[in-house]
């Protein structure tokens, strides 16, 4: 057989695998058996065209209801889907016969819903048979597609979208920051203006492609609820309607009992969707959309096994810009690009719930999201979580790098820098067992780099940024009551280890039977505690619960080391299997057992002499990747302290009564703020947001958090990159008034900016009044 | 009682039903009572008939209408008292219900006095049927009887449920006699539930007295601990829009519910809520969208009525009511 026979036979086996059970899981076995049934028609049946047909009808009589009627001729259900590639040349939006192809007319092509007997000649044109579906694109005027309802489900198996097919695609922007780069995509998806679409691309079929798109916009207006999840990619087998309108279900609706996939229906999710190359809610200029023109979420894997979502530049969604829903087995997520995602809704980039089993997440990076990089809600099954950048998150949220509940999670060989909270975080509640963390370079951590919870702690704060350092276990209760079934953290013997010759032996207690990981520390956010930095070694813990480790010490930082900790560059998974401590620096350790999982780490020991704390931080340049390494070291040195560079800058500006919207005074304002912050790079700054005393506190705490996040909006739109600003909101409880008298309240409706510079700039603040709005 | 005023108003009362039969013909029915009030004597006999008119169904001969008969029923003979006591029957007999409290709450302890006469003919095989409201309990052994002065030898009682059954009187009730029998009840909790009234019935059928009754009317005050329902329900991550929580549907920790008195509710950590001592009646809850970190309120797909921020549930004292609410992840907050 040569090739296009085997994909011939291969397209066979499945529609007829589809005959059998309706919607094929692509496994191994089913396979197998698709090309065993293929093997015998191919031999003993002449009638494959029947088949076709009566496979086709059973699709189409099984077909979800499509949430959007969309005119299409009575005998379209009982047509044939085709085999086809079509070529959308029209970048408009509609069904009819006419000169172009529109994407709606493409899908409905491949779905079978639009006959080709329907299609004027033009448009019959751009139709070719091929091996398997295909949708690609030759548009000619503008290839910007405005949507102005959602489109049809994709229904046909196999079917590729390729929008790396328009002439134009391809070029590399070079200066954002990406995983992998991107190439820019040339035909962008997007609502039509005044348009409310909250579905960009609906995937209901197995084994579909989406390649080299720009998809963006796609949300949907809150009314007395929200509506079922937005998404500018949504995976599922049967779509809910948009459901908050006034009119909820027809009789073409689906029940409750089709949209909800039990363990047992797992073979009717879309199965081996793949999710490639595509911008996702940035449109090809890269610009930041205006905040009612974002999408809300990226991809939705809904009810979806074995997804692939790999190289995407996904940023400014309103929620998280990867989430999953019911069903996410397998789901495989890979080199994308996660930035500024959660700007007004959930705010981990990639938010994990439902069944999870066998997820990996690698190689991404995710930087300046509002929560977390990755957090679980209450999964079923485990992911591993590993060789990921994770930094600068948790701008609007406290929260932890990386948020685990349910057990058996990996994570391990992560960058998890910058982060106002916890590296990694495990609850107690659900019962959080068995998740292991291990070779992740942590840096800069606002809390611990692995949070256990303790004792049952389920508060709001436990479940966003942890509960800090645990006692040891004082019950076996303990065991069943936190998180990784409390598993002591190691002790060292002393506060300080003297150095003999070229090593150290450090030695201290754990818990018997399980592994400690001696780490450097990389950075030291408090007096005890200190960031677990690049893995030194690995030994075992000896019954009677003592370790001891030997790690080589020398007066210089390795070259690798140097640059890991300034660049922040991930140098755990160097070749280096044994490093070096240099006198002076500090060590942690932390325990792993298979039994029970990782513990959070010891308090540091110093090699040599126990050092001064001073607390003062490291320098380091809040950028979500930092620039290649062929850049001259000496274009990052500290500025010395000699030369302080004086800066002036507007401290506050403030708002109306009950207000949060940016008056033209505080533009004038905030554009100094912009300014500055473009000039001075390594400026970073917090938003505080406040209210005056009147209204209860929840209220005023709300609004205190619309202010911030608007004046933050604002500074976005200026081109401030998301990772160097972060909001806070403080309610009524800061006020800087005495008086009840309107004045006073005016000046306490303000957004603080206190800017911070780990370069050593000096920064007047100053406060001003010109904006000050009197009720 | 009833039939008493009705007889005073001396009515009369013609029924006319008209329908047709099977045979094609127009029937008629009259039911004539006549009752003459001045002229009533003691023991005065009230004559009840009825009568049916209806069409030949031979039809008329020569075109002439056909011809309509008029039947007379039997006569009923009603004996009329005008001196009756309440709760007497035609037949001498009479019962009277009381309490030694009008008002209780739960936890009193309510006497009740059932005093039994016999003005017609003896009752030998004489039997009282009390039946209590919802929430009053018969304790049991604590009926005594007597007959005059006389406590009675001995008598059966039987209490099923909320039925009160006494017979088997030793000695029997003779005309002219009065039996009383007295028994004490306690209040339960559930008595805010009932209306307080119960109704005694007595008759010896054998002896041919007819049944009589009389009710009593006890207010049951709510008192200090009841009155209250319980509220329960969950905050949880609705995947299929249908507004109930099932398999991989996970609940939400730490969302907050208020009530329309007040109180503030929070979920644990599997999403659940309950709150006991509920002031029974229609009661508001309203879920803080707020409190919910990174969701909010989920559509429903097949019940417009979920498709808010509140619920309104009706909550009988000692009742149970339910409160669901289904989220889903939230964006575009502040819009």
């Amino acid at each position: 057989m040569n090739r296009q026979a085997i994909d011939t036979s291969k397209l066979l086996g499945r529609l007829v695998w589809q005959n059998v059970r309706q919607r094929s899981r692509k496994s191994v076995r089913s396979l197998a058996r698709a090309w065993s049934l293929s093997a015998c028609l191919l031999a003993g049946m002449v009638s494959f065209p029947a088949i076709a047909q009566e496979t086709v009808q059973d699709t189409a009589q099984d077909a979800p209801p499509e949430g959007i009627s969309i005119p299409v001729p009575d005998s379209a259900v009982e047509g044939a889907a085709p085999i086809v590639s079509v070529t959308v040349n029209s970048s408009l939006d509609g069904i009819m016969p006419d000169q172009a192809l529109t994407l709606r007319e493409a899908i409905a092509i491949t779905n079978g819903t639009l006959p080709l007997s329907a299609l004027s000649p033009a448009e019959s044109a751009l139709v070719t048979p091929a091996a398997s579906p295909a949708i690609g694109f030759s548009l000619t005027q503008s290839t910007d597609i405005e949507l102005t309802e959602v489109l049809p489900p994709i229904m046909a198996t196999g079917l590729t979208i390729d929008g790396t097919t328009q002439s134009g695609y391809g070029t590399l922007s070079s200066d954002a920051p990406a995983a992998v780069p991107v190439p820019v995509p040339a035909v962008a998806l997007s609502p039509a203006t005044e348009a409310e679409v909250f579905r960009g691309l609906t995937i209901a079929a197995s084994d579909v492609t989406v390649r080299g798109l720009s998809i963006h916009g796609f949300s949907s207006v809150h009314r007395r609820t929200a509506s079922t999840p937005p998404a500018d990619i949504f995976i599922t087998h049967v779509a809910p309607p948009q459901g908050n309108d006034e009119v909820h279900s027809g009789p073409d609706s689906p029940s409750a009992r089709t949209l909800r996939l039990t363990s047992s229906e797992e073979d009717q999710a879309p199965n081996g969707v793949v999710i490639e190359d595509n911008w996702l809610g940035v449109p090809p200029t890269g610009i930041i959309p205006e905040p009612n023109e974002m999408s809300a979420f990226g991809v939705s894997v809904f009810n979806g096994t074995d997804v692939v979502v790999q190289r995407n530049r996904i940023g400014f969604h309103e929620s998280s810009g990867i989430i999953t829903g019911n069903l996410a087995k397998g789901l495989v997520v890979t080199e994308n690009t996660l930035i500024g995602n959660g700007l007004a809704g959930l705010p981990p980039a990639i938010y994990m719930s439902g069944n999870i089993d066998g997820s990996e997440i690698f190689g991404n990076l995710m930087c300046a999201n509002d929560g977390s990089g990755v957090a679980m809600f209450k999964p079923e099954g485990s992911a591993r979580i590993f060789s990921n950048d994770i930094r600068f998150n948790g701008r609007r949220f406290r929260s932890a790098g990386i948020s685990l509940m349910g057990s058996g999670h990996e994570v391990s060989d992560n960058y998890v820098a910058f982060q106002p909270g916890p590296g990694v975080g495990v609850v107690a509640y659900p019962k959080s067992q068995q998740n292991t963390v291990r070779g992740n370079f942590f840096r800069r951590l606002d809390g611990l780099s692995v949070d256990l919870n303790y004792n049952h702690n389920t508060r709001v704060s436990d479940y966003q940024f942890f509960d800090g350092p645990n006692p040891p276990r004082n019950s076996n209760q303990r065991r069943r009551d936190s998180a990784n079934a409390a598993i002591n953290a190691p002790e060292f013997d002393e506060y300080a280890f003297p150095v003999e010759g070229n090593t150290v032996t450090l030695t201290g207690r754990a818990d018997p039977g399980s592994e400690v990981d001696i780490y450097s520390v990389s950075s030291k956010p408090n007096r005890h505690y200190g960031d677990l930095g690049s893995l030194l070694t690995t030994v075992s813990v000896s019954e009677d619960g003592a370790f001891s480790a030997t790690v080589d010490a020398s007066e210089v930082l390795p070259e690798a080391e140097a640059r890991s900790l300034d660049s922040g560059i991930d140098s755990g998974n160097s070749a280096l299997t044994k490093q070096t401590v240099v006198m002076g620096s500090e060590v942690a350790a932390i325990a792993t057992d298979a039994r029970y999982g990782t513990s959070e780490p010891s308090p540091t020991a110093a090699i040599g002499e126990e050092p001064d704390y001073t607390g003062t931080p490291d320098p380091y340049s809040p950028v979500c990747q930092d620039p290649p390494i062929l850049v001259e070291p000496e274009e990052v040195v500290i500025l010395p302290p000699d030369e302080p560079i004086s800066l002036t800058i507007p401290r506050n500006i403030h708002f109306a009564l009950d207000r949060s919207f940016i008056s033209e005074e505080s533009a004038n304002i905030m554009d100094q703020i912009a300014a500055a912050m473009l000039d001075y790079p390594s400026l970073t700054v917090e938003l505080q947001g406040h209210t005056d005393p009147r209204a209860s506190d929840a209220y005023n705490a709300a609004l205190g958090e619309r202010r911030a996040l608007a004046a933050r909006d604002y500074l976005l739109q200026k081109g401030i990159a998301p990772e160097r600003m972060r909001i806070r909101s403080f309610g009524e409880t800061q006020l800087i008034s005495t008086e009840p008298d309107i004045v006073d309240y005016a000046r306490d409706r303000r957004v603080e900016f206190i800017f911070s510079d780990s370069r050593g700039l000096d920064i007047v603040f100053e406060r001003q009044e010109t904006d000050l709005q009197i009720e | 009682m009833l039939c008493r005023m009705n007889m005073r108003r001396q009515l009369r009362r013609t029924l006319r039903t008209s329908c047709l039969i099977a045979l094609g013909v127009l029937l008629s029915l009259s039911i004539n009572v006549l009752v003459g009030a001045p002229s009533i004597a003691q023991n005065a006999i009230i004559p009840n008939d009825a009568s049916i008119q209806y069409d030949s169904p031979e039809g008329g001969v020569d075109g002439e209408p056909p011809e309509r008969i008029n039947q007379l029923s039997n006569s009923v003979i009603y004996r009329f008292q005008p001196d009756a006591t309440a709760g007497e029957n035609n037949q001498g007999l009479g019962i009277v219900k009381s309490a030694n409290k009008s008002a209780a709450e739960p936890g009193d302890v309510v006497i009740y006095t059932l005093l039994i006469s016999t003005s017609g003919a003896d009752a030998p095989t004489l039997q009282v049927v009390d039946t209590l409201p919802v929430g009053v309990e018969y304790v049991p052994d604590s009926a005594v009887a007597s007959i005059g002065e006389n406590d009675l030898t001995s008598f059966t009682v039987s209490a099923t449920n909320r039925v009160v059954t006494f017979n088997a009187f030793v000695p029997s009730l003779l005309q002219g006699q009065q039996l009383i029998i007295r028994y004490a009840t306690t209040v339960s909790p559930d008595g805010v539930r009932g209306d307080g009234i119960n109704t005694a019935v007595a008759s010896d059928i054998e002896a041919g007295l007819g049944s009589v009754s009389d009710t009593f009317r006890l207010t049951i005050r709510p008192g200090i601990l009841s009155d209250c329902g319980t509220i329960l329900g969950r905050v949880f991550s609705d995947t299929n829009f249908d507004g109930h929580q099932q398999p991989g549907e996970p609940g939400i920790p730490n969302a907050v519910i208020f009530m329309d008195s007040g109180n503030r509710i929070i979920t644990d950590p599997d999403g659940l809520f309950s709150m006991a001592n509920v002031i029974a009646g229609n009661r508001v809850g309203a879920l803080d969208i707020s409190s919910l970190n990174g969701y909010t309120l989920a559509p429903n797909l097949f019940r417009v009525e979920d498709n808010s921020q509140s619920r309104l549930v009706h909550l009988e004292a000692g009742g149970l009511a339910r409160m669901n609410f289904a989220v889903t992840p939230t964006f575009g907050e502040g819009e």
